[in-house]
C-alpha cells in the first residue's frame, strides 16, 4: 500500500511539475517536501502550514509518537552541552521551548552547587560577610545565563510562551521570530547554538549552518539533535513499519492531521545521513565535528566547534 | 586517544581562533588597531572581544604568508595551560577549563571539547611537570659535565629528583587527591601509567643507570614504589614545608640502598657458605679415604 501511494504521489507531482513549468512560474529550484517534489518557495510555505496546524498538539504528539523517549533525547543533549553559568544559548527552531527550559533547569542546579561550594570555603568569614554574599548571589540564580528561543513560526512561539508562563519560567528567556537561514542577530554573539528536530525542516541547510557559524563566538559550540539513519537492517525495518503505519494514524487520531505527520515521517527519510551531515557541518567551517547515535541511529547528535 | 581529523585544506580555510604558529614566537605586544591583513573573518571584531585574534605580522604586506595555522591540538594545549590557574578554585573540572578558555578570549562552550571529568587537564598537567623535571635534570647533568658542579651520589640524586617533582604539586595540593582518583579510572590508566613509567625512566637515566640486565626492572619498580608512597604521604602531610614528607623520602631511599647492599651481601654470604660446605665435604672424604688406606 505504501509503495503504491508513493508512486501515485510521484506521478501526480511530476504532472504538476510539468504544468508549473508550462505556466512559466519560476519559483525556485526543485526541492523535496517529504516524498513530493516542490519548489523552494512552496516548500517553505508548506512547512510553515504544517507547523501552524500542529503547534497546539505538538508536545502531545511528540510524547505519543516517541513514547516519551524524546524527553530522554533532549536530556542527553543538555548533558552533552554541560553548560556552565554565564552561557548564552541560542535555540533555533526551538518553538515550544523544550530545550530552553531544560537549559534553565540545568544551569540553575549547577549554579546552586557552585554557591554551595563557595560557602563551604567561606568557613572563616564573619556572619556579616556571609550575609552579604547571600544577598549578592540570591538574585543571580542563573549566573547570568540566558537563552534565546528563535523560531520561524508564530504559532509555535505562542505555544512556547504560554508554556513558559504556565511552568513558571520568567528570567533568562527571550522569544524571537526569525528564519534559521537568515538570523536576526549580530556576529559572534552566542556561546552555544542548538537546533533540535528543526534542521530537517530548513530549506537550505547550508545557509543555516553558515548562519550558525556566523552568530557563534570563537570557541562556541554547534549542537544539532535530529532524526537520522538507522544502519541495523532489522531495526530499520521495524522502524519503517512503525513510522509509516503507526505515526500518521496517531496524527489523525490525536491531532486530526494525517498529512502533517505523513510529511514528518517522509522528511526524516529524506534527510541526509550522519556522515553526510557531518561533512556539511565541516564545510560551514566547524572543527572537531563529531556525532553520537542515540537508539541505534534513530536520532543523532552532531557537535562542532567554531575554532 | 581519539585520532584528530586533519583535512589538508583546512589549514588554509578561514579560522576564527587558530593562530598562526609564527605568532607564538613574536613577543611584541598586540596593537589593537591591528592590520587585519589576512581574510580570516568577514565580520569585524571589536578589539576587546577577541584579544588573541589575528595579530599583525611584521614580516610582509598583504596576507599571503605560507605559515601554517596552529593545529587544534596546540589550541587545546593552550586552553589547558590557561585552565591550570583556575584549578585551586574550581578543582580539576570542566569549569576550570571553561574559565581557562575565557581568558584566551574563547567562549566557555569550548570546554565541551574535553571530557567533563577533567581527565585531559590532569594528564596535561602531569605531562607538563614531567617535561619540566626532564629539563631540570638535563641542565644539572650539563653542569656536571662542564665540571661546574659535583656529581651527586645516587641516593642524594634520587632524593632531589623526587622532591623536585613532588614540589610541583604544591600549588594544587588541595585538589590533588581528586586528580589521583581520576587518574585511576580505567579509561585513564594507560595514559597515566605510561606518563609515570617514562618519568621514572628519565630519573634513572639521568642518575646514570646503564644496566641492561634484570636490574633495570628492579630499579624502576623500586623507584616507582618510593615515588607513589611519598606522594600519598604528601597528601596528608601538614608539617611546615612538608618536612615530614622529605624525611619519609630520605628514609625510603636509604632503605632501598640498604636493600641492594643486603642483597649483594646475602649473595656473597651464600657463596661463602656453599664454598665452606664443599670444603668440608672434600675434607671429610679425604679423611675417609686416608683412614681406609691405613
Amino acid at each position: 500500500v505504501r509503495l503504491c501511494r508513493c508512486r501515485c504521489r510521484a506521478l501526480l507531482s511530476r504532472s504538476a511539475g510539468v504544468l508549473r513549468a508550462l505556466r512559466g512560474l519560476a519559483a525556485g529550484p526543485e526541492m523535496h517536501f517529504g516524498f513530493q517534489t516542490v519548489t523552494e518557495a512552496e516548500r517553505r510555505e508548506k512547512i510553515y502550514q504544517v507547523f501552524e496546524s500542529v503547534a497546539k498538539k505538538y508536545d502531545v504528539m511528540n510524547d505519543s509518537m516517541t513514547l516519551g523517549i524524546h524527553r530522554v533525547w533532549k536530556d542527553i543533549l543538555m548533558h552533552k552541552m554541560n553548560p556552565s553559568p554565564g552561557t548564552l544559548l541560542l535555540d533555533v527552531a526551538g518553538g515550544t521551548g523544550d530545550v530552553a527550559f531544560r537549559f534553565i533547569n540545568y544551569v540553575r542546579s549547577v549554579r546552586e552547587r557552585q554557591l554551595q561550594r563557595k560557602l563551604k570555603h567561606h568557613q572563616n568569614l564573619s556572619w556579616q560577610e556571609i550575609f552579604d554574599s547571600y544577598q549578592k548571589d540570591k538574585f543571580n540564580s542563573l549566573g547570568d545565563s540566558q537563552v534565546v528561543v528563535c523560531d520561524i513560526n508564530r504559532e509555535m512561539l505562542k505555544v512556547g510562551k504560554q508554556k513558559a508562563q504556565h511552568l513558571g519560567y520568567c528570567e533568562g528567556l527571550s522569544w524571537v521570530l526569525g528564519n534559521a537561514e537568515e538570523l536576526p542577530f549580530d556576529d559572534d554573539k552566542f556561546d552555544v547554538y542548538t537546533i533540535a528536530f528543526g534542521i530537517r525542516n530548513v530549506t537550505r541547510i547550508d545557509l543555516a549552518l553558515q548562519e550558525a557559524y556566523r552568530v557563534l563566538k570563537p570557541g562556541g559550540r554547534f549542537l544539532c539533535l535530529e532524526f537520522s539513519h538507522v544502519s541495523n537492517p532489522l531495526l530499520s525495518r521495524l522502524y519503517d513499519l512503525y513510522s509509516f503505519q503507526v505515526i500518521p494514524v496517531l496524527g489523525e487520531v490525536i491531532a486530526g492531521d494525517w498529512k502533517s505527520y505523513q510529511y514528518l515521517v517522509e522528511s526524516i527519510r529524506r534527510f541526509p545521513p550522519q556522515e553526510e551531515l557531518k561533512a556539511m557541518i565541516e564545510d560551514a567551517g566547524f572543527f572537531r565535528v563529531d556525532y553520537e547515535n542515540l537508539n541505534f541511529g534513530i536520532v543523532a547528535i552532531h557537535s562542532g566547534f567554531k575554532l | 586517544v581519539r585520532c584528530q581529523h586533519y583535512p589538508p585544506l583546512r589549514a588554509l580555510q578561514a579560522s576564527a581562533v587558530l593562530r598562526r604558529v609564527s605568532d607564538e614566537h613574536k613577543k611584541e605586544p598586540l596593537t589593537s588597531s591591528s592590520q587585519q591583513h589576512f581574510d580570516s573573518h568577514p565580520a569585524d571584531h571589536q578589539p576587546e572581544q577577541e584579544p588573541q585574534g589575528p595579530r599583525p605580522s611584521y614580516t610582509g604586506q598583504g596576507g599571503q604568508e605560507s605559515e601554517d595555522y596552529e593545529s587544534e591540538e596546540q589550541l587545546q594545549h593552550r586552553i589547558l595551560t590557561a585552565a591550570l590557574e583556575f584549578v585551586p578554585e574550581h578543582g580539576w573540572t570542566a569549569e576550570a577549563i571553561a574559565e581557562g578558555a575565557k581568558t584566551l578570549g574563547l567562549s566557555v562552550a569550548a570546554a565541551g571539547m574535553f571530557h567533563s571529568d577533567g581527565s585531559e587537564l590532569i594528564l596535561h598537567f602531569v605531562s607538563e611537570c614531567n617535561t619540566k623535571l626532564s629539563e631540570l635534570l638535563e641542565k644539572e647533568q650539563k653542569l656536571v659535565q662542564l665540571g661546574e658542579a659535583e656529581k651527586k651520589p645516587i641516593d642524594e640524586f634520587l632524593r632531589d629528583a623526587v622532591e623536585t617533582r613532588l614540589r610541583m604539586l604544591i600549588p594544587y595540593i588541595e585538589k590533588w587527591p581528586q586528580a589521583l582518583s581520576v587518574l585511576l579510572l580505567p579509561r585513564n590508566i594507560p595514559s597515566s601509567l605510561s606518563l609515570l613509567t617514562s618519568m621514572i625512566d628519565d630519573i634513572w637515566h639521568y642518575a646514570g643507570d646503564q644496566s641492561t640486565d634484570f636490574n633495570w626492572y628492579t630499579r624502576r619498580a623500586v623507584l616507582t614504589g618510593i615515588y607513589n608512597t611519598t606522594e600519598l604521604v604528601m597528601m596528608q602531610d601538614s608539617s611546615p614545608d612538608f618536612e615530614d614528607t622529605w624525611r619519609f623520602l630520605e628514609n625510603r631511599v636509604a632503605d632501598a640502598m640498604n636493600m641492594s647492599n643486603t642483597a649483594s651481601q646475602v649473595q656473597s654470604t651464600g657463596e661463602a657458605v656453599v664454598q665452606g660446605l664443599m670444603g668440608a665435604a672434600v675434607t671429610v672424604s679425604n679423611a675417609e679415604t686416608s683412614r681406609a688406606m691405613r
